[in-house]
């Protein structure tokens, strides 16, 4: 009887494992139409938009620090222009994307390194910018979550998993499969952007960042 | 360092007009400051910035005392506290229900700017070395600002507009390159009262 117990443990854990080892990409997909395509840019703003949110950033040890985000996207043209300020309303940090580099324009210790400029850029065209190629692969899993995914440069990948009712992930892969950044978005759109959004990443440094949307405008 | 320089202008020269006459020169506005015990008030900061079309508002409020303690706290749309009292400094931030300390980096470069405030909050705020000032009787009275070299950089010019009850600021208006400015306008305003105990210590 304990013997039983225990390979039916056994069978159990191996059952949870194997589930956990499945690569996403294998799971089983019905491929989308060329119609579906939208829906991979539905969670992007469409047009130009600026944007406040709050901003709660939290390090590795639990250290955080409230923010005041500001961020004006023109997807057209892939520019975004992202102020961070204290709740006092001093810039600590002001840049913009615009064909494909990065201008700061001010930087206040200690968010005026390259490293953090590039992090920060990077996340915000990860979270507001739609990827730019056609999607490798877009579908629906058995449950209904849909799936886009594009390939990279250098081997990455960026997914987006999810429903309008259940809400959507953003995944962003590294070239061995491991998960870099991941976000979460959750509704109601205002102005095509998401009303919450948590952003946790996990290399090359850990960090949390929990965004509410304060101010939309188009 | 100049977001806290800025916040030294703002409780600097609203103690400093607090308790005076509008028709009262430079000499007697110093000695109404040097007669304030405790200063508290409700704020109104419109935040203008180039790329946004209409202005970021934050409401708060702060409790000054003279005894070198002061309190400036947001409480919205980010709710934050400043604590100093004496040499102690804490900053925190309200999170899924809780006060939390912020981080180490901005409790340090606020200590470096409450050198600066106290300097002031002394009676020596003409002793500055970050503004040239000019006092202006109106009406409505007003006291300029003009940053020196370095700090010009940050803040092109402050101008704070007293309101015609004596003791009272009316607002605070701070113009910075780029054309950014920020706007704080105070309400109920009350001099020398008694302060909450405690207002200084917990967040």
């Amino acid at each position: 009887m304990i013997r039983e117990k225990g390979l039916d443990i056994c069978l159990l854990g191996l059952l949870i494992f194997s589930t956990g080892c499945v690569p996403m990409a294998e799971k089983v997909l019905s491929h989308g139409s060329p119609d579906d395509l939208p829906t991979c840019y539905a969670i992007f703003p469409a047009g130009p938009w600026a944007s406040v949110h709050r901003i709660e950033v939290t390090l590795r040890g639990g250290v955080s620090s409230s923010l005041l985000g500001v961020t004006k996207g023109e997807p057209s043209e892939r520019r975004l222009h992202s102020l961070l300020l204290t709740p006092e309303g001093f810039i600590l940090f002001d840049a913009e994307l615009r064909e494909g580099g990065i201008v700061v324009r001010k930087a206040v210790a200690p968010f005026d390194s390259p490293a953090f400029a590039s992090g920060l850029m990077g996340d915000v065209t990860l979270l507001f910018l739609a990827p730019q190629a056609r999607p490798s692969i877009w579908g629906k899993e058995a449950d209904g979550t849909r799936i886009c995914r594009w390939e990279g440069p250098g081997g990455t990948r960026t997914e987006i998993r999810g429903s309008p009712n259940e809400g959507w992930r953003i995944l962003r892969r590294d070239d061995q499969g491991e998960v870099t950044r991941e976000i979460f978005l959750n509704g109601p759109l205002v102005q095509g952007l998401a009303s919450y959004i948590e952003l946790r990443a996990s290399r090359p440094a850990a960090y949390k960042l929990r965004m509410t949307l304060l101010q939309a405008a188009p | 360092m100049v977001r806290f320089l800025f916040l030294s202008v703002l409780i600097g020269t609203g103690l400093f007009s607090a308790g005076a006459g509008l028709s009262q020169d430079w000499a007697s506005l110093k000695e109404a400051f040097r007669n304030i015990r405790s200063v508290k008030a409700e704020f109104l900061q419109k935040r203008t910035l180039p790329i946004l079309t209409e202005p970021l508002l934050s409401a708060g409020r702060f409790f000054f005392s003279a005894s070198g303690s002061l309190r400036w706290e947001y409480l919205s749309p980010l709710r934050s506290v400043m604590l100093q009292k004496g040499d102690t400094i804490q900053i925190y931030h309200f999170s899924e229900g809780v006060w939390k300390q912020e981080m180490t980096q901005a409790v340090e470069a606020r200590r470096m700017v409450l050198a600066e405030i106290s300097q002031w909050l002394q009676g020596r705020f003409d002793e500055s070395k970050a503004f040239r000032h000019l006092y202006s009787p109106g009406p409505p009275a007003r006291v300029i600002l003009d940053p020196g070299e370095g700090i010009n950089k940050f803040i092109h010019r402050i101008e704070i507009v007293l309101s015609a009850r004596p003791g009272v600021i009316d607002r605070v208006e701070i113009e910075e390159p780029g054309g950014s400015r920020t706007s704080i306008e105070f309400r109920n305003v009350e001099i020398n009262s008694s302060l909450p105990s405690g207002i200084f210590e917990k967040p």
